[in-house]
């Protein structure tokens, strides 16, 4: 019963740790800001403007709307293909 | 306990799966057709920055939205910046940037004899590596461009160097490329590289090449 459970819970705690929600939205914007430096495509400037947003949104205690700009900056910083 | 331990799983788990939000609400419609009109411009390469200005207020502004009549004034100051951006995206777009250039591949050696499109022994070589290219990169579709110097008239011109141009590209369909990757056209005299004020030039200017469409 114990192991089915950690089984479980190991689980279960996989999908959020692998979206990122351990990671405070500073530490994922400070990524997308290495990850694309020096990047001037179209999408490398949107990733750093919806993380500049995300943390935008955090300050103002909207933790939820952090996280949602933060998803979409990373899907954009992926696209952007890197620093240049 | 175990009740509690699933409950807090669930909610993390569906924490990592938050929806974006949603752009298309009636109140969002101009700074839609705003952005639309700004890429099909080719903003998100001439002016990336401004583009990415707009989307940014876009997704803004669609955020406040979704919380309903809070922030009324912030609402519209993020779709009236939306709007501007992208009209700036438009308007930098048209003034500054050039239409992308398509890649060619040289088909450099390439030659006929006077008044023919029938292949030489020695351009056949060429379009043999030509065919390794092409199956190589496997996913280009491409248009064989057979470009004349200024010699003759021009309609002349034209009709021989679609000749060529169909017979190049005969030659690597038979080679096992696919007919669907391929077209071809004759640009006559209109695209000389250089002066035609020469031999050496007009040499030059008596060419085939591959133009990359995708």
């Amino acid at each position: 019963m114990k192991i089915s459970l950690l089984l479980f819970s190991l689980f279960a705690f996989a999908l959020p740790a692998s979206a990122g929600v351990f990671t405070s939205i500073e530490d994922r914007t400070a990524k997308i800001e290495a990850d694309t430096q020096g990047n001037n495509s179209y999408h490398a400037h949107l990733a750093r403007m919806l993380a500049d947003i995300a943390l935008e949104e955090k300050g103002q205690h909207d933790l939820e709307a952090g996280k949602e700009f933060i998803n979409m900056a990373e899907d954009h910083a992926a696209q952007a293909g890197g620093a240049k | 306990m175990i009740k509690r331990i699933t409950l807090l799983a669930a909610t993390l788990s569906l924490g990592a799966c938050v929806t974006h939000t949603d752009i298309n609400i009636d109140e969002l419609a101009d700074a839609r057709a705003a952005i639309a009109a700004s890429k099909a411009a080719g903003a998100e390469r001439c002016a990336p920055k401004l583009q990415a200005e707009a989307v940014s207020s876009l997704y803004w502004a669609a955020h406040e939205y979704s919380e309903g009549s809070i922030h009324p004034e912030e609402n519209a100051e993020l779709t009236a910046r939306a709007i501007s951006k992208a009209q700036e995206a438009k308007a930098a777009s048209k003034r500054n940037c050039a239409p992308a250039k398509p890649e060619i591949i040289k088909l450099s050696g390439i030659q006929f004899p006077h008044d023919s499109a029938e292949l030489t022994p020695a351009s056949i070589a060429i379009l043999d590596k030509a065919v390794d290219t092409l199956n190589r990169r496997a996913k280009i579709n491409v248009e064989v461009a057979a470009h004349t110097d200024s010699s003759g008239a021009a309609s002349y011109n034209e009709a021989l160097s679609s000749r060529r141009a169909a017979s190049v590209m005969n030659y690597l369909q038979s080679k096992g490329i696919s007919a669907n990757r391929l077209s071809s056209k004759g640009y006559g005299e209109a695209q000389p590289i250089v002066s035609n004020t020469t031999a050496e030039g007009r040499a030059e200017n008596r060419r085939v090449e591959l133009r990359v469409l995708n």
